[in-house]
């Protein structure tokens, strides 16, 4: 029935101690899976006198289940090949023996060469990851004899972890990217793991049998050539890291599709244990009328649902595109080798406890902004050193220019919110202190200074943080800023804001004081380089003319980037705001 | 996946898709209620369906046959039609078959229970034991409804009257009638249009369409139409029923339609088959405390899986949606089970293959030529006419057709027509062809036994080619 899972699932035929005492004589056909006695073999691929080593195929066998290629457990010259094409062969058979075997025993290997594999899968196609590798070898890195170590990619949502069945490869092999190495069995499916590196494979650090985390070393090179960095089309000035090309990337592709974020980044669904409810399709499209039959046999299909495999995103290798099972083998694992090669973050998270322990848990995945935000906002911790300064402007006077201006601004359309009144005041101090309004190329070493000034307005929405970008505050009035910054948390909760609208930010505004709060540390957006948080504004007795007085106080957080501003800068700056909130004629003036 | 094993499972009604469903979920280790009305699982399919109905049809093909043996130099006597003894017979059939699955049910511990059922809520079921006796609520895990689908009545043209029948009152066979007006000229219609015609009935069958079997396309229509238009006494296309009236005589039925003479418009039949179409069971009692939802046409909506809005609950079959067919209904059944033990699957068919059991018969699968140009897409038509087939020719069947419709890019199969003396065998080929995506070439490269009408899918694949041995067709 699940042949894909037969086929790769581990044997567990273990020979007998005294066929480990004798060393590698002599090469007999492994157990080759369940209920598998014997089979035809229909091609011979080793000759006498030839050397052989441990994995090579030695033939090709059809057994009643399918076509198998059987991979020899020794290595050593071949003497004699005992048996030809045609012939039937039983479990257990010599089938060649072996002169200078070396120390590789029959034994163990036994566990490896019971690994029938279906044979087209793996030669019949390099993975397309492997055609770029001559260009990547010439590189000139590839002259330097590091030592490169290969670690467990990504292998798709919500898999961490897998159990090594098979293991493809051995010391002093050389493996090149793309190469089949090993075959891990998750939740999900057996999946082969193709290498993202070239080169000589120094120490294998795993055994079968093991589990294997997604980031864990599983081999290490011998004059190795890591997988050069992929994707460098669009690089733009500012250096960019991994995460946030990979951002790039997708805001990239978006913007191609003519998508909105909502629209090429799904929202969260619950991961209920049933499948969503859908309409129905037509019943008439459904028996193959409307949409385009899809060109596989039924057991094709079930195959493909049941390993995740979009059967539709399948390239069919037979006559008249049709698609076999290989070749949704092959679509899966391809999808793996392209997991492999976006860049991930190189801290492995802590392993979590088991919950399930102390109660009830439910997984739901993480998937849309979710991720999205995780992703960078751990890549903006972990790049910039921050220190967060706190303030306090007094805003009574300001209060009472705001509640008399709020209806000019509402007939424009908006709201005159500190949030509005915020941008304008930052705007200006941005051009005083030009710092702020910069990012870091630690690569070139160098500070670029950007002359327009654009402010991301933190937007708290049903799915999570969005940030919305207002272009040129400092060519704007207020009225103009609250009009517009109405109308982008407006498209913000409505799912309707654009890539474009979240992009060329040089400064971030976060307002919490809606919720409460008297002061929190926000974390710089990277890669900009400081964010100003404002909490609640309160009441609070002040020393003024010698006698406490009420005043409205709004507490101001400034969060910034060390490498490039010092406290003193941080403390000046946030100051100035203060100020400007305190005396808004300042604007007017410096501004 | 393995905990569902213990899953409590109720089936409501007893068809194909019930009883495939229930038996399925039975092998997997579930603990299946099987609620029917009948004494025995089988549904209209076996009650009132296909089952009586093929029966009926085979006696008709006989006296067609013996008929026709005229020709090749054999006389029978006139037929003398035993009506007792034939609807006997007919029962019979339908007491084994149902009888076999009453057994196959308890070998398999599928309670069943011979009753109606009711929602209370989305889990539990009021089984009113219509056999037993009593009342019971019970409760599940999950609950499948395969309530099927009953004939269709147009409301303007209701009638009290034991001269109007159903398909189910006609199944029956109360006796031949010397005329009989068929309305409807869908599969239905034209097979019990048949069986009462070959028995000696006068029948007159009215289409409110232009042509038979609406949805078929019009060349495999063709021999059949021919063939209906001697055993019929009127095809009457375009026509519609104004109204009956129930008389002493018969039924005055008024017909309106360009092909009716002005003479005919008034007609009287002894009895009037009404075989318009047949419309989905959803009416179930307490549905409306569970989610489920039921669309405009009365069919519950369902997804991939056969799970509807409530996701306790799937749909399978008839209630489910088109095509109204047992077949399907069964697969639907297994792929609801499956999905209910936790297996990733769908229903997902390339092809559901549909027939008409008339004589000739008629069976198609995958795309039509009809859809083909409805959605612009570029096929090209094999045919293979049976006049070039030995087979045919010894049956004295010569007005088959045998037609593949190919993606002329990637040679692939899309589509299957057969018309002819059991075209309903033979197109099972063509499904599995298009479920494996065959190309042509792969048709005609298998070896198919000679001399069999199977013959005719493999020379028209090689007609693709230009390559055909029985017939000469160069490539264009």
């Amino acid at each position: 029935m699940d042949l894909w899972r037969e086929l790769a699932a581990p044997q567990t035929g273990l020979k007998s101690a005294k066929d480990k005492e004798r060393m590698a004589t002599e090469f007999k056909l492994p157990e080759l899976g369940e209920n598998i006695e014997s089979g035809d073999l229909v091609r011979l691929m080793i000759k006498p006198g030839a050397s052989i080593s441990e994995g090579e195929p030695v033939m090709e066998l059809e057994t009643d289940k399918a076509v198998v290629e059987v991979p020899s457990s020794v290595t050593g010259t071949i003497g004699e090949v005992r048996v030809k094409e045609g012939d039937k062969l039983r479990v257990g058979q010599v089938i060649f023996t072996v002169e200078n075997g070396t120390g590789t025993g029959a034994a163990p290997a036994s566990k490896t060469a019971a690994q029938p594999r279906a044979v087209p899968a793996v030669p019949a196609k390099p993975a397309p990851a492997a055609a770029p590798q001559p260009e990547r070898r010439a590189t000139p890195t590839a002259s330097e004899a590091t030592a490169s170590e290969f670690k467990l990619p990504e292998l798709g949502e919500n898999i961490d972890s897998g159990d090594l069945v098979r293991l493809m490869i051995s010391p002093g092999a050389t493996v090149s990217e793309g190469q089949p190495i090993m075959e891990l069995e998750t939740d999900k499916a057996v999946v082969e793991v193709p290498s993202s590196v070239s080169g000589v494979v120094r120490e294998i650090k795993v055994k079968e049998g093991q589990k294997v985390k997604v980031g864990e070393v599983i081999f290490t090179l011998e004059g190795g050539v890591a997988a050069v960095e992929p994707a460098r089309r669009h690089e733009p000035v500012e250096h960019i890291s991994g995460q946030q090309a990979a951002r790039l990337a997708f805001q990239l592709a978006m913007r191609a599709e003519g998508k909105t974020e909502e629209q090429a980044l799904p929202p969260d669904r619950p991961q209920a244990a049933t499948p969503a409810f859908s309409m129905p399709v037509q019943l008439g499209k459904v028996a193959g009328t409307d949409r385009d039959p899809v060109p596989a046999a039924p057991h094709v299909r079930r195959l493909a649902r049941e390993i995740g495999v979009d059967i539709r995103s399948a390239q069919g290798s037979g006559p008249g595109g049709r698609i076999s099972e290989d070749d949704v083998k092959l679509c899966a694992k391809n999808t793996l080798a392209a997991a492999a090669q976006t860049p991930r973050g190189t801290f492995a998270e802590p392993e979590l406890p088991d919950f399930a322990k102390w109660g009830k848990t439910e997984r739901v995945s993480m998937r849309g902004v979710r991720r999205k935000t995780a992703e960078h906002l751990r890549q903006a911790w972990n790049t910039i050193p921050h220190v967060t300064q706190q303030d306090r402007a007094d805003i009574t006077e300001l209060e009472q220019l705001r509640a008399r201006f709020a209806p000019r601004a509402e007939e424009a359309g908006g709201k005159m919110t500190v949030t509005a009144i915020a941008l304008k005041v930052c705007a200006s101090a941005l051009k005083v202190f030009p710092q702020f309004n910069a990012s870091i190329d630690m690569g070139k070493e160098e500070i670029i200074y950007k002359q327009y000034i654009g402010i991301g307005v933190a937007v708290d929405t049903d799915r999570g943080l969005l940030v919305p970008v207002i272009r040129d505050v400092d060519k704007k009035n207020i009225v103009e800023l609250a009009a517009e910054m109405t109308q982008l948390s407006k498209k913000a909760r409505d799912r309707k804001l654009t890539p474009e609208e979240m992009e060329g930010g040089t400064f971030t505004i976060t307002n919490l004081g809606g919720i409460g709060g008297t002061g929190f540390s926000p974390i710089v957006n990277h890669p900009e380089v400081a964010i100003l948080g404002l909490s609640r504004s309160r009441m609070e007795p002040e020393w003024v003319n010698n006698k406490f007085e009420p005043r409205l106080i709004l507490p101001l957080s400034l969060s910034y980037d060390h490498r490039l501003i010092d406290g003193a800068d941080a403390a000046r700056f946030l100051r100035w705001i203060a100020e400007a909130f305190e005396q808004p004629f300042l604007l007017s003036v410096q501004g | 996946m393995s905990n569902t094993s213990n899953l409590r499972v109720a089936v409501i009604g007893g068809g194909p898709g019930g009883y495939a469903a229930a038996f399925l979920a039975a092998d997997l280790g579930m603990k299946v209620t099987l609620i029917d009305p009948e004494a025995n699982p089988g549904g209209v399919c076996l009650y009132r369906g296909c089952i009586p109905s093929k029966a009926l049809l085979h006696v008709a093909k006989l006296l067609e046959e013996a008929e026709q043996a005229k020709n090749w130099g054999i006389e029978f006597g006139e037929p003398k039609i035993d009506l007792n003894k034939l609807r006997g017979w007919k029962e019979s059939i339908v007491k084994k078959l149902t009888g076999g699955l009453g057994q196959l049910s308890k070998q398999r511990a599928v309670q069943f229970v011979q009753g109606k059922a009711a929602f209370v809520n989305s889990t539990t079921l009021k089984i009113t034991k219509t056999a037993a006796g009593g009342e019971e609520n019970l409760t599940f895990d999950r609950i499948i409804i395969a309530t099927g689908s009953r004939p269709t009545v147009v409301p303007s043209l209701k009638l009290d009257s034991p001269r109007l029948m159903d398909s189910t009152g006609a199944l029956d066979l109360p006796d031949i009638p010397k005329t009989l007006l068929v309305i409807g000229g869908g599969y239905i219609g034209l097979e019990l249009g048949s069986v009462y015609a070959t028995l000696g009935a006068k029948v007159t069958c009215v289409e409110m369409m232009p042509g038979l079997l609406p949805g078929a396309d019009r060349d495999l229509v063709l021999p059949l139409h021919k063939r209906l238009e001697k055993l019929f006494s009127a095809i009457l296309l375009n026509t519609t029923v104004k109204s009956l009236k129930d008389e002493k005589t018969g039924i005055r039925v008024t017909l309106e339609g360009p092909a009716v003479k002005e003479k005919e418009q008034v007609q009287m039949f002894d009895r009037v088959l009404m075989s318009v179409g047949r419309r989905p069971n959803s009416e179930i009692p307490g549905l409306d405390q569970t989610k489920v939802k039921v669309n405009q046409k009365g069919f519950i909506e369902i997804n991939e899986q056969r799970q509807t809005a409530d996701p306790t609950i799937y749909a399978i079959g008839d209630v489910a949606g088109e095509p109204m067919l047992a077949h399907k209904a069964m697969h639907e059944g297994r792929t609801a089970v499956e999905a209910i033990a936790g297996h990733k699957v769908a229903f997902e068919p390339n092809a559901i293959p549909a027939v008409v059991f008339t004589d000739p018969e008629i069976a198609w699968a995958g795309l039509t030529e009809t859809q083909a140009k409805e959605q612009g897409r570029e096929i090209t038509v094999a045919k293979f006419p049976w006049a070039a087939s030995g087979r045919a020719i010894t049956l004295d069947r010569p007005e088959g057709l045998t037609k593949l419709l190919i993606d002329p890019k990637t040679e692939r199969v899309l589509g299957v027509g057969i018309v002819g003396a059991g075209a309903g065998e033979l197109i099972a080929e063509g499904v599995l062809a298009i479920e494996m995506c065959a190309l042509a070439a792969d048709v005609g490269m298998t070896i198919h036994p000679h001399p069999t009408l199977s013959e005719t899918m493999m020379e028209s694949a090689e007609i693709f080619y230009g390559q055909a041995t029985d017939i000469y067709r160069p490539k264009r």
